[in-house]
């Protein structure tokens, strides 16, 4: 009885596995073809469910690659901001829960450098900053939070090694503490910018496309892809990177070849607290950087690493294009039927792409099984 | 592992719990001997408005040290502390500062810890529009403590919610932004606008302020956008504005971290500001975030904070060399912050009330309090700010400008005078009218009380003259 | 011992003045029944999750927009539906429970540290979903839910000793609920699973199921905290399910001790007490004489740290511990009798 139970269960999973896929991929179409084709530019009042702030892409193609672009330049800095997440979490199994602190505390940095280099207590325009003028700050927040990251890993992290949720509390605690401390040490915790330097300030035509879109932004794209070109080229091509990948893959073995893997453990999280670092000096020049942010940038790289698989570079490539082109383009291309609908339901698509991906693929789109 | 290594593990734990217990030991010393009155001043330490918690004490010190006798502990931290509140012979004690966090949850926990706990009889605050609420709600239940707003710009504690123990000294958020309106259509000449708003209560309100004021006189509204609070990436926000030559001016009420980031994402879209197309709500010159935004916005008009800085009336100046007095220095020496100087005007209120009542609390303070006051920059009615039937401050306005002084620093300056502004905005808001919400205020022509009365103000003074 | 510290509870109001009984003894049985979900998943099921702030606050939220009236004008927060408060409380649990069967579904077939990473972003994103869909809730949250309370229940408004009896009632409730299960062949299979992934799941057992119903079981737990939380506070807002409260109540697991269900009780007083009367205190002039600076919040990081850093086990386990060199007078420690989730692979 109980194995005739079994059994039919087992015939109707198949089925329905498969109508749920067709289901997902159904939704995915539809959602792509309502951007590309049926959605409609909205009236002056009122509006139904085609009706959306631009229309489609045919209607209104330079607002279509505008949100694009919009979402693949915030994938830039998504990117840099999860990749060095993705790389703690990858080889030393830590969820650093204070890398968002080390994203606001090398924001704060910079812009306290920046602030020294040309002595003004507001914020600096851009004809006022050149290009060493926002070098240097970087850099010096990228060493100083590198340096606050050996420093943790070496004191706190390193002599409880496989105690995940230990290593987990540990970080949550120094996150509190560094919160805090940002305010009572950096501007009150107010919301500070690091200013682009000045050539930055404009818009340039993109070939083919057709449109002018902004310099400093994609300037971040750039940035996050050279990041993500250097990562590539030490990870695979230096032999710390070599020992890296293992240590990924298998720790206990790479361990047991004879290989040094404290001292990789250590450069890892040195790199990847200084990305974090980067990523917060960039940040706070697309915007700004303030106190609460930690726990933002936390949860999108919780994201990105979520959806694109953990310890994985080009896992984190494509969960920052995915979630930044799914956020750019829910909060213009859902319907506006009236006034209390429906562009602030954005937050519920990112939900929904860490369902699908979870439901489908629960280690991730790059990652590996445990 | 050796009885020795044991025991001090277990002492290094032990000795964690003994400090922390001796934190709440020390405290809690609290008995009160003769009758004395308990003030609570609630504000942020925390949060988006965490800067605020020195110069909200300041500004509410300050006025116990000029009216009651009070002396600060350090003339440099106001949190420090205070003694020798004195007022009609009773003693007054500040029996904690609350420490918000611009969230509801936290509010209501401080104002049960500081008016429960610490058994604090009035309160001076809280700060934010949100907490205001909550606090609100708690004051309703709780009718024999009184409570004086700090600096909440909501609209609802004195509109919809209204307590009879609940008090403000100043304009709510709409308020503060008369006028702007008319000088946008008349200076600048705009007949059509859009505006961008955090999508909140504080965001909805401030924008309340502005559509009413500027659609009453004929202007027109033509897209609202609503970036969620906390937004980090403004781009696909700003991108929803209409373009900059289909439009002839932005109003922009986004606050706290996003003021910088979104008016860069402005410029990153459509190339530099040109500061005539813009005019903002008071995070352009206030609170933080004009250190990010002013240099790129030299000559906007601002709406105002309730607050004239650098008028040169008497009692302007009376009450900034009060504040220059017991705490020099405090806010960076902008006194004319509604952080300072409505704390400060809350609590000389209260001095004035348990003058008033002789050191009685409760109802009979509540009926002691004073329905108007002198108010720092208030100059209709010879200088005295009434409050309404629901306990809420009827307050001349000023709209600003953002100027470049001549040493090269970035300030703001007075340029317009608004009588008497009401919080029903000329009869718009009721407490059976919606609340402003992401379509209220619709966008009416219709007539305000002070439309055509605006007055010029130069270098501080104000003249006879109207904006035209 | 246990027995002992019940009868103080019960007698509480006779004993604390009105203040420790509504604002910390009240909020510490609350927030324990929400931490009493946590350990039990994570004690019993290998599971830590940090979604239980979420599923309480979305339970408070539910009941909130279901039991609230228009008001005539003015503020319109949430759906106001004015449903009976009996029937919106049955729909808020009931489907509290189900969304947390629907994450659990989501996220059973994670381990370890990746589970805890899922449930950490449902609770964010439960967090921006209050905080930016304005017409459930917004960022100012729903407030005077407490008027409307089942005819049962009573007024949570005035009559503050029924809320505190009822939230002990409901306490106690859940804590022999709990140990109930996990002497249920559910239970034994869900500790089986916990220990031995594969070897059950070869055994025939649907692990993810499992785990599933583990989750919706603890949703449902949570949902009861979050019930109770609204008649409390009267309001609701994001504020209440923000990172910083999920946080918090990861903090009060681990300051009880994961291990061990009535740790969830003991962090969470406490939590709250250290919490409410840190603020006065002498340490943050320390601070400030030092030059380290900071507030308060400083302070709690550090004496969380130190707790994490000196006994993962929490409080109960120092307690163990303790007791443990008292009776043996020094003796080698007894070896933890409850299972530690802290070495789990991922």
């Amino acid at each position: 009885m109980h194995a005739e139970v079994r059994v039919s269960a087992i015939a109707l999973r198949r089925p329905l596995q498969l109508a749920a896929r067709a289901l997902i991929v159904a939704g995915i179409a539809f959602a792509l073809l309502y951007v590309l084709l049926i959605a409609q530019p909205s009236p002056e009042v009122g509006g139904n469910w085609r009706t959306t702030n631009f229309g489609s892409a045919i209607d209104d193609w330079k607002s279509f690659v505008r949100t694009l672009l919009n979402g693949v330049t915030s994938a830039g800095l998504l990117f840099i901001v999860a990749s060095g997440f993705s790389l703690i979490f990858g080889l030393m199994r830590v969820v650093n829960m204070a890398h968002g602190s080390f994203y606001l505390l090398g924001g704060y940095i910079a812009y306290e450098i920046q602030q020294d280099m040309t002595g003004q207590g507001f914020a600096l325009l851009g004809t006022e900053v050149n290009t060493y003028e926002w070098v240097l700050p970087a850099l010096v927040a990228v060493a100083v939070i590198g340096g606050v990251g050996l420093v943790t890993q070496q004191v706190f992290l390193r002599w409880n090694q496989g105690q995940e949720l230990r290593q987990a509390l540990i970080t949550i605690a120094l996150s509190v503490i560094l919160a805090d401390q940002v305010i009572a040490h950096f501007n009150e915790g107010i919301a500070s910018t690091v200013t682009w330097p000045g050539w930055t300030n404009r818009l340039v035509g993109i070939p083919l496309l057709g449109v002018d879109y902004s310099l400093a932004r994609l300037l971040v794209l750039l940035l996050g892809v050279l990041v993500g070109v250097a990562l590539w080229a030490w990870l695979y091509r230096t032999r710390t990177g070599m020992v890296i990948r293992a240590g990924v893959d298998d720790r206990q073995m790479t361990s047991a070849l004879g290989v040094n893997i404290q001292l990789t453990f250590a450069i890892a999280f040195v790199v990847g607290s200084a990305l974090a670092a980067f990523g917060g000096v960039v940040g706070a020049s697309q915007g700004a950087v303030a106190s609460g942010q930690d726990g933002q940038w936390l949860l999108n790289s919780l994201v990105v690493v979520i959806i694109g698989g953990m310890g994985s570079l080009i896992g984190a490539v494509a969960g920052s294009l995915l979630y930044g082109l799914v956020f750019a383009f829910s909060a213009v291309y859902l319907p506006t039927t009236g006034d209390n609908c429906c562009t602030q339901y954005s937050i519920v698509f990112t939900f929904i792409l860490l369902a699908l991906v979870l439901a489908f693929r629960p280690q991730g789109l790059f990652g590996r099984h445990g | 592992m050796s009885r020795l290594t044991r025991r001090w593990k277990l002492l290094l734990p032990l000795s964690v719990v003994a400090v922390a217990a001796s934190a709440f030991v020390s405290t809690s010393g609290a008995t009160s001997q003769a009758r004395e009155v308990r003030v609570a001043i609630m504000t942020d330490c925390k949060g988006a408005f965490g800067f605020g918690y020195e110069p909200d004490i300041g500004g509410a010190q300050a006025a116990f040290a000029q009216w009651a006798g009070g002396k600060p502990k350090d003339a440099k931290k106001p949190s420090a502390g205070m003694t020798g509140i004195k007022v009609a012979g009773t003693s007054v004690k500040i029996v904690g500062y609350g420490c918000g966090d611009d969230t509801v949850p936290t509010a209501i926990k401080e104002t049960r810890r500081l008016m429960e706990q610490l058994k604090a009889d009035v309160m001076v605050g809280p700060l934010s529009g949100d907490e205001a609420v909550a606090v609100a709600n708690y004051a309703k239940a709780h009718p024999t403590k009184t409570f004086i707003i700090g600096t909440a710009g909501s609209q609802d504690p004195t509109l919809q919610i209204a307590p009879k123990n609940m008090f403000r000294y100043f304009g709510d958020g709409a308020q503060w932004n008369a006028g702007i309106g008319e000088i946008a259509y008349k200076k600048l000449k705009w007949r059509n606008a859009a505006i961008i708003m955090d999508d909140y209560s504080f965001g909805w309100t401030s924008a309340a302020g502005i559509i009413a004021d500027f659609c009453a006189i004929g202007g027109k509204i033509t897209k609202r956008v609503f970036p969620p609070l906390n937004t980090t990436d403004y781009a696909s926000y700003v991108q929803q504005l209409p373009a900059p030559s289909s439009v002839d001016g932005y109003f922009w009420v986004v606050g706290g971290t996003g003021t910088g980031a979104s008016l860069t994402a402005f410029e990153q879209a459509y190339g530099a500001l040109k500061p005539s197309q813009h005019i903002g709500n008071l995070f352009f010159a206030f609170l933080g975030a004009d250190k990010v935004v002013a240099p790129k916005v030299v000559s906007s008009y601002v709406g105002g904070f309730g607050t004239g800085p650098g008028l040169k009336t008497k009692q302007a100046k009376a009450y900034e060399a009060i504040m220059a007095k017991h705490y020099p220095g405090l806010n960076g020496g902008n006194y004319a912050d509604g952080f300072v100087s409505n704390y400060y005007h809350g609590a000389w209120a209260l001095v004035q009330g348990l003058q008033k009542s002789k050191g009685q609390v409760g109802a009979a303070l509540q009926a002691a309090l004073p329905r108007s006051i002198k108010s720092a920059y208030q100059v209709s009615n010879g200088g005295v700010m009434k409050l309404d039937g629901n306990r809420q401050a009827i307050q001349d306005q000023y709209p600003l400008q953002i100027v470049k002084n001549a040493d090269g620093s970035i300030g703001t300056s007075v340029v317009g005078f608004v009588p008497n502004v009401d919080q029903s905005f000329g009869g718009l808001f009721k407490k059976t009218s919606p609340a402003p919400g992401r379509a209220q205020p619709p966008c009416v022509k219709k007539s305000l009380p002070w439309q055509g009365k605006i007055k010029v103000v130069k270098n501080g003074t104000i003249t006879g003259e109207v904006i035209k | 011992m246990g027995i002992g510290a019940l009868v103080l509870v019960a007698l509480g109001p006779l004993v604390f003045n009105d203040y420790w009984v509504d604002a910390i003894l009240t909020q510490a049985l609350i927030v324990g029944i929400a931490a009493a979900s946590m350990i039990f998943l994570a004690a019993y099921g290998g599971m830590i999750s940090l979604a239980q702030t979420a599923l309480m606050g979305i339970a408070g939220f539910a009941l909130g927009n279901m039991v609230t009236q228009r008001t005539p004008g003015g503020e319109t927060k949430g759906l106001t539906l004015g449903w009976d408060p009996t029937l919106a409380l049955v729909l808020a649990i009931a489907g509290t429970t189900l969304i947390g069967i629907l994450f659990g579904a989501v996220a059973s077939r994670s381990l370890g540290i990746y589970f805890l990473m899922i449930t950490l972003t449902y609770s964010v994103i439960a967090f921006y979903f209050m905080g930016q869909v304005t017409v459930v809730s917004g960022f100012s949250g729903i407030s005077g839910i407490n008027r409307y309370t089942p005819s049962f229940v009573g007024d949570m408004v005035n009559d503050r000793y029924r809320l505190y009896y009822i939230a002990l009632g409901v306490a106690i409730v859940v804590y022999v609920l709990i140990r109930y299960v996990v002497k249920t062949p559910f239970g034994l299979a869900l500790q089986g699973i916990r220990d031995e992934p594969v070897r059950m799941s070869s055994l025939g057992f649907a692990v993810p199921l499992h785990r599933t119903l583990a989750f919706g079981f603890a949703a449902f737990l949570a949902s009861l905290s979050g019930v109770l939380l609204v008649w409390w506070q009267g309001q609701i807002a994001p504020g209440d399910i923000g990172l910083q409260s999920t946080i918090d109540l990861l903090i009060v697991a681990v300051i009880g001790g994961l291990g061990r269900v009535e740790g969830a009780w003991v962090g969470a007083i406490a939590f709250i007490v250290i919490n409410n009367y840190i603020r006065d205190s002498w340490l943050t002039d320390f601070l400030d004489d030092v030059k380290v600076g900071g507030s308060f919040n400083t302070i709690i990081g550090l004496v969380f740290l130190a707790i994490v850093i000196v006994s993962p086990d929490g409080l109960l386990g120092l307690w163990d511990r303790l007791w443990g060199l008292v009776r043996r007078g020094g003796g080698p420690a007894a070896p933890a009798v409850s299972p530690s989730p802290a070495g789990q692979q991922g």
